[in-house]
């Protein structure tokens, strides 16, 4: 009855990062010191007029160049930081906390609750997304807290779905009697033994969703219903390049690889935590 | 061996609705189920080992589910220690649970994947106050050392054994709140055959050091026969003999038993029959049959079998079974 160690459990143990979490959280971290410091990283003010340099291409002093009002692309896009990781991070945290405590509820209860929320996510899912948000937007008026108000009363329904259907799962395996047999409560069941296990999915819809809010925030600033100009935001710096965009494409494009480029970063951090965080059984 | 009756089982029904459809159910015809338990009449005796054996599907899971109380019992009830355990509630429900411990059949799905073996033991210690915080590593260690894993089992995942060990992981969980009854679900029937009799001793072992009784399920005679003082035999749902596990396995006095026992293969090829001693499938418990419920497929089945259904009745010293032919079985008579 020895208990003999092998080169693969000490190299299971060892837990090597996946690689794809290592790319994807770098380029989330540089991009959280940029939103939280982005006056010391960018070279000139977001919002300053410089009419002696008006729609310039790309040059040492401007390495994105400027927009109509000679405003420097390159500040604009690292002061955009600010607002568009915010608005990943809290459109999505809500739904993400709410939906994953209303899911394991849900998908333990079963039965007649399980009824009753399967008629509300219809209810949801039935109108697309982006249009249901627009219209809650348009009612409470524009702005980046009504745009989290209103992709929270919508977003949370698929994280709660998911949740629903994985702790549906796991509440059938023996470790979940195991509990009841020994008395523990309900609540220490769900919380502690069977979210854990049904977790990971819904963390890494979270990622992906992060980035779909980051789209979907400078969707809204480009219709003038999220962050209202002159703020710098990705979908704001679109919008107003959008009439230049045969003579001055840059306005439009680097914001837009701004969005490319953080998107990835979640997307890569999404896969990455899927894999280190995979139950092994 | 024969302490006090510890658990009493009366007359225990447990069904399973199944789905029906709205033309079923407008027809006003019963409601389909499987009927998983159909009347299960036992006694579990203080310090015994209770073997009980079956086929696959005649409720032997159900039966230690309810047990422990996993399972509510449609009808009947489960006494234990002159109290019935469906109407037990919180703290009193909590302490039974303490005292009454299971160990579940697939080493794999019944430890959570998530936690380190330090904290399935340490919650189950801390939840039912077995041990001060402080005295809690030192318990966890105890336990491990009981169940023969080494102390530094405590900082691993479930994933990192193999399934003998963790279903000492499962046993030392179980022994962790200090219980009278331990009720093993095939306990071994997941293990590869070298490592069941060492899970399978340990057991034994421990029952005799710890003073535990325990209610042993599995599909394997042999094995139930060698630990086994008693030995219920189970088919669709009921218990048709209990007795002394050598009286019962030497002499059985119900045709499903000899059945179960004749089907056992044997390794010396001169003792060897071709007599087939039951015919045909074994019945869907959702349609029982009538009468006796092994009449459809016993040898000796004649007419009052398929109209009453036989019960226990007693066959010698602490001996019963459930069949209208008294005789049957009965040492002189025997064919």
């Amino acid at each position: 009855m020895t208990d003999v160690t092998t080169p693969m459990m000490a190299a299971r143990r060892r837990r090597v990062l996946p690689r794809p979490l290592i790319f994807g959280a770098t380029i989330l971290l540089a991009s959280a010191v940029v939103a939280v410091f982005p006056a010391q990283v960018a070279p000139y003010d977001p919002n300053a007029f410089d009419y002696g340099a008006l729609l310039q291409a790309p040059t040492s002093a401007h390495p994105m160049g400027t927009d109509n009002f000679g405003r420097d692309v390159l500040s604009r896009v690292l002061h955009a930081y600010t607002i568009d990781m915010q608005i990943a991070f809290f459109a999505t945290v809500f739904p993400f906390l709410f939906g994953t405590v209303v899911g394991a509820l849900v998908g333990y209860a079963g039965g007649w609750a399980e009824v009753i929320f399967g008629r509300i996510v219809d209810a949801v899912i039935t109108f697309p997304f982006l249009v249901l948000v627009i219209a809650i937007v348009s009612v409470l008026g524009p702005g980046l807290v009504n745009m989290y108000i209103a992709v929270g009363v919508v977003g949370w329904v698929f994280y709660a779905r998911i949740i629903a259907a994985e702790v549906r799962v796991q509440k059938r395996l023996d470790y979940a009697d195991a509990g009841r047999a020994m008395g523990y409560t309900h609540a220490r069941i769900i919380f502690v033994h069977l979210l854990p296990n049904a977790i990971t999915p819904a963390i890494v819809y979270w990622m992906t969703d992060m980035a779909l809010a980051i789209l979907l925030g400078s969707s809204l600033g480009y219709l003038g219903l999220g962050a209202q100009p002159p703020a710098a935001e990705w979908g704001v710096q679109i919008a107003d390049g959008k009439n230049f965009m045969a003579t001055a494409w840059w306005i439009s494009v680097f914001p837009g690889l701004a969005i490319v480029l953080t998107g990835l970063g979640f997307s890569l951090t999404g896969d990455g935590l899927a894999e280190l965080l995979r139950t092994k059984r | 061996m024969t302490g006090e009756v510890l658990i009493t089982a009366e007359n225990v029904g447990k069904r399973f609705p199944l789905r029906q459809g709205v033309l079923h159910r407008l027809s006003g015809q019963p409601a389909p189920a499987v009927h998983a338990l159909n009347g299960v009449s036992l006694e579990i005796r203080r310090g015994e080992t209770l073997g009980i054996v079956g086929e696959s599907g005649c409720g032997k899971s159900t039966l230690a589910r309810c047990l422990v109380r996993l399972h509510d019992c449609d009808a009947g009830r489960i006494v234990f220690e002159g109290q019935d355990i469906a109407l037990l509630q919180g703290k009193v429900r909590r302490a039974f649970n303490r005292r009454v411990q299971m160990i579940f059949q697939d080493p794999y799905s019944s430890l959570n994947p998530r936690m380190k073996v330090r904290g399935i033991l340490g919650e189950a210690l801390g939840v039912h106050k077995m041990r001060p915080a402080a005295g809690i590593p030192g318990r966890i260690e105890e336990l491990l050392a009981l169940v023969r894993l080494n102390p530094d089992a405590a900082d691993r995942y479930p994933h990192e054994f193999s399934g003998g060990q963790r279903q000492r992981i499962g046993i030392a969980r179980a022994l962790a709140v200090e219980p009278e009854v331990l009720v093993a679900d095939e306990l071994v029937s997941a293990l590869d055959v070298s490592v069941q009799a060492q899970v399978v001793n340990l057991l034994l072992d421990l029952q005799e050091r710890l003073h535990l009784t325990v209610v042993f399920v599995a599909h394997d005679l042999r094995l139930v026969r060698h630990i086994s003082h008693r030995v219920a035999v189970m088919y669709l749902g009921k218990v048709v003999e209990i007795g002394p596990t050598e009286a019962l396995f030497s002499a059985p006095r119900h045709p499903y038993t000899r059945a179960l026992l004749d089907a056992a293969p044997e390794l010396d090829p001169a003792r060897r029959s071709r007599k087939v001693a039951a015919r045909g499938e074994l019945p869907s418990p959702i349609n029982l049959p009538q009468g006796c419920l092994f009449h459809t497929r016993c040898p000796h089945a004649f007419d009052r079998c398929r109209t009453e259904r036989p019960e226990l009745s007693p066959r010698g010293t602490g001996h019963l079974a459930a069949c209208h032919l008294a005789d049957f079985g009965k040492p002189e008579t025997r064919t």
